[in-house]
C-alpha cells in the first residue's frame, strides 16, 4: 500500500510557530485549514499541499479568562479569522470582535507553543 | 415508534460527596434496579461512563469494578468516555443494543467526582476539565470551558444582540426550578443582580453564569418494550436518540453559534419519534453555562434562532411557560457530575413522563427532550421520551 506521507506534521506546525510563521493546508479543492490533519475537511480528500497562512486577521470572538487552568495565567483568548481559515489564540492587549490583529509570534505556557495575536496598529 | 424502555431510574444527590466511584455508583444503580423491579440477576450487560476518574482519583479500568461491586456476574461491563455526554453515549448504545436484540436488559448509567473532596481545587480541576479541549492547538493557549462557551456566547451577543442581563435570566429560573429537586446541588433562588455583580469567571460569564464543580451518579435499566410489560417499573418509552459530531478545534467549526451537532441531532431523533419541536412538552438541556443553555433551546428547535436570551428574560422557558426547559434546575442548579450528567437528563425525564417529579412536575408532560453536549458541543447527543399512555 502506497499512501502519502502528511505533508505537515504537529512538530511542523510547531516549529513554524517557534519561527514566527503559521503554516496550514490547503486542498486542491481550495479549503484551508489552520492545523494539520490527514484529510480535508471540506472533502475528505487526502491531497493536501502545506501553505503559509495570512499574519492579519480578524476577531471573530474572544473572551478573557480570569480563572486559569493550572500551569496558565489569566488572559485573553480569541477565534481569529485569517481570511482562508481561523485558528484560536492568545492575544497580546486588549481586542473586541470585528478589530484588527496582526501575528505576533509564539508564546510558550506549561511547555507547549500557542499562536498570539495583537492588536493591528493603525 | 418505541426504540426501547426505560424502567426505572436512579440518582443521588448532586453536590458533595466523599465516597468511593464504585459505592456512589452504587447508591444510583440499586434504586434504579429496585424502581425497576429487576434483579441483578436479570441485567444483561452494564454500559458505564466516567469521564475523568483517571485524572482525578487515579481510577480506570472502573467498569469491571462496578460489575463486582453491584453482583452482576460475568456479564459485559464496559466503559465510555465523550466529555460531559459520556453517559448519554453509553445510553445510546444501550438503547441501540436492546433494540437489536444484542441484550434484553441493559444497566446504563454514570458517575463523576469534581468538587474539592476529590483533593483538587479550582486551578487543578479546571485543568482537568480542559483536557477535553484539543490537546495541540487549543491547551496551550490556556482556553477553558468557560472560556469555550464565552467565545459562543459573545459571538451570539454580537449577532443577535443577547445580553448579560437575559443570560442571567437563564440562571435566575434554573436555580428558581432547582429548588424544588431534592437531587439538586443549589436550593436556593439567586437574582438577576447577584448574577451580574459575581465574580467574572471568563466574560461573558460570572460565577453564576457557570454550573457548579458537583460529584454525583444516575442510572437507569433500559428493556425491550415486550420485556417492559413483565417487570414492575413504570416504562417511559425512548423514542428517539441522535448523535452527531462536529469540528474539533473549535476555530474550525462553520459557525460558533450554532452548535451544527446539536441541530443535527435532534433533526435524528426528532424524526426517529416522528415529531416536530413543537410536539416537545418539556426540555432537559446542557446548561453548563448560561449561553450555552441559550444555544441549545435554538438548535433543538424550542425556540426561534437569535430569540433565546430574550425567550428565557420572558419566562418562556420557565415551568409553566410556553416551553419548559431544565425543570430540574438544569447542570446549572442540579450540578454536573461530568459522567452522570446525561443518564441524570434521561431520570429526570422518566420521572417526568410519569408524572412523578413532585414539586418540579411540568402538567401534562407527555414527551421530553434530552440535550446532553460533550466537550465543546463537538458531541451532541439529543434523546426524545415519551409517556406510555
Ligand atoms: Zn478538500
Amino acid at each position: 500500500m502506497s499512501e502519502r506521507e502528511p505533508p505537515i506534521t504537529y512538530a511542523d506546525w510547531r516549529q513554524a510557530l517557534e519561527d514566527d510563521a503559521l503554516l496550514g493546508l490547503e486542498c486542491r479543492c481550495g479549503a484551508v485549514t489552520a492545523t494539520p490533519k490527514r484529510a480535508c475537511p471540506a472533502c475528505g480528500s487526502r491531497e493536501l499541499a502545506a501553505r503559509e497562512l495570512p499574519t492579519t486577521g480578524t476577531v471573530d470572538s474572544e473572551t478573557t479568562i480570569a480563572v486559569p487552568p493550572a500551569g496558565h495565567d489569566s488572559g485573553t483568548v480569541a477565534v481569529v479569522d485569517l481570511g482562508p481559515a481561523r485558528l484560536l489564540g492568545r492575544i497580546d492587549g486588549a481586542v473586541e470582535i470585528g478589530d484588527r490583529v496582526v501575528f505576533a509570534g509564539a508564546r510558550t505556557a506549561d511547555g507547549e507553543p500557542a499562536p498570539v495575536f495583537e492588536p493591528e496598529e493603525n | 415508534m418505541t426504540r426501547a424502555t426505560v424502567v426505572g431510574a436512579g440518582m443521588t444527590e448532586f453536590g458533595q460527596h466523599d465516597r468511593p466511584l464504585t459505592e456512589l455508583f452504587a447508591d444510583a444503580a440499586i434504586p434504579a434496579l429496585a424502581d425497576a423491579g429487576v434483579g441483578t440477576d436479570e441485567i444483561d450487560a452494564l454500559y458505564f461512563g466516567n469521564a475523568m476518574g483517571g485524572q482525578t482519583e487515579t481510577d480506570t479500568h472502573l467498569a469491571p469494578a462496578i460489575g463486582t461491586h453491584l453482583g452482576l456476574g460475568g456479564v459485559p461491563c464496559q466503559r465510555f468516555e465523550d466529555a460531559c455526554a459520556t453517559s448519554s453515549t453509553a445510553f445510546k448504545q444501550a438503547v441501540e443494543a436492546v433494540e437489536a436484540g444484542v441484550h434484553d436488559t441493559v444497566l446504563v448509567g454514570g458517575v463523576e467526582r469534581c468538587t474539592p473532596a476529590t483533593g483538587l481545587d479550582t486551578a487543578a480541576m479546571t485543568e482537568v476539565f480542559a483536557s477535553a479541549t484539543h490537546r495541540q492547538y487549543e491547551q496551550p493557549t490556556g482556553l477553558t470551558f468557560p472560556g469555550v462557551f464565552a467565545l459562543f456566547t459573545k459571538r451570539h451577543m454580537h449577532e443577535y444582540g443577547t445580553t448579560e442581563e437575559q443570560l442571567a435570566a437563564v440562571a435566575v429560573k434554573n436555580h428558581r426550578h432547582g429548588k424544588a429537586n431534592p437531587y439538586a446541588h443549589f436550593g436556593k433562588d439567586v437574582t438577576v443582580e447577584e448574577v451580574l455583580e459575581g465574580p467574572t469567571v471568563a466574560d461573558p460569564f460570572r460565577l453564576l453564569d457557570c454550573c457548579p464543580f458537583s460529584d454525583g451518579a444516575s442510572a437507569v435499566v433500559v428493556t425491550n418494550p415486550e420485556r417492559a410489560e413483565t417487570v414492575a417499573g413504570e416504562p417511559v418509552a425512548v423514542a428517539g436518540v441522535g448523535h452527531r459530531t462536529g469540528t474539533v478545534p473549535l476555530a474550525e467549526k462553520e459557525s460558533l453559534t450554532a452548535t451544527r451537532p446539536a441541530r443535527e441531532a435532534a433533526t435524528e431523533a426528532y424524526d426517529q419519534a416522528g415529531v416536530d419541536p413543537d410536539a416537545i412538552d418539556l426540555a432537559e438541556v446542557h446548561d453548563c453555562f448560561t449561553g450555552a443553555e441559550v444555544l441549545a433551546t435554538e438548535a433543538l428547535g424550542l425556540i426561534e434562532d437569535g430569540r433565546g436570551g430574550p425567550a428565557a428574560a420572558a419566562g418562556r422557558t420557565e415551568r409553566g411557560g410556553e416551553i419548559p426547559v431544565n425543570p430540574s434546575g438544569g447542570l446549572k442548579a442540579k450540578g454536573h457530575p461530568i459522567g452522570a450528567t446525561g443518564t441524570g437528563q434521561i431520570a429526570e425525564l422518566t420521572e417526568q413522563l410519569r408524572g412523578a417529579a413532585g414539586d418540579r412536575q411540568v402538567e401534562n408532560a407527555t414527551r421530553g427532550v434530552a440535550h446532553n453536549l460533550g466537550g465543546d458541543a463537538a458531541t451532541t447527543v439529543v434523546t426524545v421520551m415519551e409517556a406510555v399512555a
